[in-house]
């Protein structure tokens, strides 16, 4: 008998799963711990390059300079809008809890944020302290500012479309190609679109204000304006997935339902309330998560339509990691700041995949 | 509680016209039965009650209302789906509330009714339960629970049965039977199911391609069908049809070689007769017919003939020794079971 050489199962799975394994652990996993690496040395870019014993081990250093100060100290009403807001919020959650109208999971996810409102805006410089980083915190809070409105802006905008656009006619189908376009653009056609249609000039927003009677807002330069044309463009922008995320879901309700619905008295925007939402829930929950780990990494929009100007106001992490690491060559510290950003990151990754087991 | 009325009811998609000008006239409180085979529009014409499809033209009327032109929620109707249609997110109780809850009534009010419901559905331990941890039984039981809460004057099934297994079918066509005796509300009731149609109406609707055949009492249909599609879609198993010619001394049936009397006097040239299974006996003199097949059910047996004219007869057998395969035998029958109906337009010929 001729011996043939078999593979096993598990060893054919590994051979197939080599070219995956070997691609992620080079160009991911080596990558993310070579830069935890970075960011515990004093690295300067040009400096490493030309010289690779240039650099020093400085431990949490990099960390310290990035988010921490001299003299800081804590107090509870450093910030009292949000302070107090995260107050209200654990007394919420422990009374709803106590009278069994919030599910156990709601109830700790909730206590959490209202915990880290009490207390991560309460840390200040003191009396003759200061930030080493003077920049960094208001960087962040732009970022999540900008996550706060551009995820309830898509979210909102997309559920609205896909419910309106969820219907079997060809017009619909045209509209809903059209509506998913936007999302094959790049950064740049976006960006390049929006500064025209922002434009004092000749933009299309400004022309339509004149008509009006009102006189033209200067989106880009004004530090009012400026997030909220970020904001608008990322809309546009990254509506096609989650549009289409919620029409499969729409899709999964069944015609009955809404038959017996409007047996009930329940059409038109009641069923999209009672029904519609309800059984969406898994859905959305989805889609905002994804759109807040999409959203931290904004970098293009600001980058390319203000600059992060005016006056700062539109400066993101991303944006500022960049110019850390690649204008100031400070690789150590901008690492630093990029192991921030994957804690965010990472922690609603794991609430989303808490969401989708409890669920499940 | 109220009657329904249909006024030459139409239903057209487009160019397509499914339900051909229909009257019709459902007393209160009465149980009436739509039956026909798939896509003879008997589900249509429930959703129009219902409001779910729109009437092309013509009238229909709810007690004293015309309704033609209302929405379903101001119909005073609720509807049990075949697939239940329960809202998954919500429980048996708030499901069952929902409609009144739509309707502005005090939870105290819906609180109540829920409660009468779930009393006589048997529903109380799954109250808190939400759809997807109750069996096809229980589901279909909440679905009819939530039409009872809205107290309506109609109550309309639409295959409510199809869904489940044979025996909870059985357990489930009981209890609506015995609903309908304790609520009294008129319903009407779709199905293709002809042994539903016979033992829960009062009036059973036969239809087909959109027009009416007959409508009567279930033994009406049994007994007296007005043509040949009647008389085949009610029993069970169906009427063997079997041509013949009638001439001045009776009935002649070829593939049974014999002449039966003529029942209706008269004379026409090629006839079609139709004989029930359970009106034919086996003649063990005759050798017309050879046994094809028996199937024994312990009670009864079927018999499956087949004759020198290719033609095939089932019979129901009540003896103790059914006939037995390749056997040759004849039959018989009394001359007043023997239905006729005209060859060409399929009506029943009377006397």
């Amino acid at each position: 008998m001729a011996s043939r050489s078999r593979l096993s199962q598990a060893q054919a799975a590994w051979l197939l799963l080599t070219p995956f394994l070997a691609t992620y652990a080079l160009f991911l996993v080596y990558p993310f711990f070579r830069g935890v690496w970075i960011s515990l040395h004093d690295w300067n870019l040009l400096a490493v390059a030309f010289n690779p014993d240039a650099k020093e081990f400085v431990g949490t250093r990099n960390y310290e300079r990035v988010m921490w100060g001299k003299d800081i100290t804590w107090s509870l009403f450093n910030a009292p809008i949000l302070q107090t807001l995260g107050l209200v919020g654990l007394v919420l959650s422990v009374f709803l809890r106590r009278m069994n109208r919030l599910s156990r999971f709601n109830a700790i996810a909730l206590g959490i944020v209202s915990v880290l409102l009490v207390f991560l805006p309460g840390f200040h410089p003191g009396e003759g302290g200061r930030w080493y980083d003077r920049r960094f915190w208001p960087t962040v809070g732009n970022t999540l500012v900008f996550v706060a409105f551009a995820v309830p802006g898509v979210t909102i905008s997309a559920l609205l479309l896909a419910a309106a656009l969820n219907r079997e006619t060809r017009a619909m189908g045209a509209l809903r190609t059209l509506f998913f376009l936007s999302q094959v653009l790049s950064v740049t056609v976006v960006t390049l679109i929006w500064q025209i249609m922002f434009s004092p000039r000749q933009g299309l927003i400004a022309n339509i204000t004149e008509t009006l009677g009102g006189t033209p807002i200067n989106w880009l330069t004004d530090q009012q304006f400026a997030m909220a044309a970020i904001v608008i463009a990322t809309v546009w922008w990254s509506l096609g997935i989650a549009m289409i995320l919620f029409l499969a879901g729409l899709q999964d309700i069944s015609k009955d339902i809404y038959e017996a619905a409007a047996l009930d008295n329940a059409r038109g925007w009641k069923a999209f309330w009672f029904i519609t939402l309800p059984n969406l829930t898994r859905t959305i929950s989805v889609v905002v998560i994804l759109q807040i780990i999409l959203h931290f990494q904004v970098f293009g929009q600001a980058h390319l339509m203000t600059q992060g100007g005016p006056n700062d106001s539109t400066q993101v992490l991303v944006r500022y990691i960049y110019q850390t690491g690649f204008r100031d060559s400070e690789l150590g510290r901008a690492s630093a700041m990029a192991v921030f950003l994957f804690l965010i990151m990472g922690s609603f990754s794991i609430i989303q995949f808490v969401i989708g087991r409890e669920k499940g | 509680m109220s009657g329904v009325k249909m006024n030459n009811v139409i239903k057209q998609y487009g160019e397509i016209q499914v339900i051909h000008g229909i009257d019709l006239q459902i007393k209160d409180g009465e149980f009436c039965v739509f039956v026909g085979p798939s896509g003879c529009g008997k589900s249509t014409l429930l959703r129009m009650v219902a409001g779910l499809e729109e009437t092309t033209s013509g009238q229909m009327t709810i007690g004293t209302r015309d309704v033609t032109t209302m929405d379903p929620s101001e119909r005073g109707v609720a509807m049990v789906f075949q697939t239940y249609a329960l809202y998954p997110h919500m429980t048996v109780k708030e499901n069952m509330g929902f409609g009144l809850k739509m309707n502005g009534h005090p939870k105290s009010a819906i609180e109540a009714k829920v409660a009468e419901a779930s009393g006589i559905l048997k529903l109380d331990e799954y109250l808190d339960r939400k759809p997807a941890a109750l069996s096809g039984g229980q589901r279909q039981r909440v679905s009819i629970g939530r039409a009872i809460v809205r107290g309506p004057e109609v109550f309309l099934f639409d295959e409510p049965l199809s869904n489940l297994d044979a025996e909870l079918r059985v357990e489930m066509r009981v209890e609506i039977a015995r609903l309908h005796k304790e609520i009294g509300a008129t319903m009407i009731y779709v199905t293709h199911d002809q042994v539903e149609a016979m033992t829960l109406a009062d009036k059973i609707v036969v239809l087909r391609l959109g027009r009416i055949e007959q409508v009567g009492s279930p033994l009406d249909l049994y007994r007296d069908p007005d043509n040949k599609f009647v008389a085949g879609f009610i029993g069970s198993p169906a009427m063997n049809f079997l041509d013949a010619t009638s001439g001045e001394d009776g009935v002649t049936i070829q593939a049974l070689k014999m002449t039966a009397p003529n029942p209706i006097g008269k004379t026409s040239k090629a006839v079609t007769a139709g004989l029930r299974p359970e009106h034919l006996e086996i003649d063990p003199a005759g050798d017309a017919l050879r046994v094809d097949l028996v199937e024994t059910l312990g009670g009864v047996s079927f018999a499956y003939l087949v004759s020198d004219t290719g033609e095939k007869i089932v019979i129901e057998e009540r003896g103790d020794e059914p006939v037995s395969e390749g056997q040759r035998v004849g039959l018989k029958f009394d001359a007043k079971r023997l239905y006729l109906f005209d060859a060409e337009t399929e009506q029943r010929l009377r006397a």
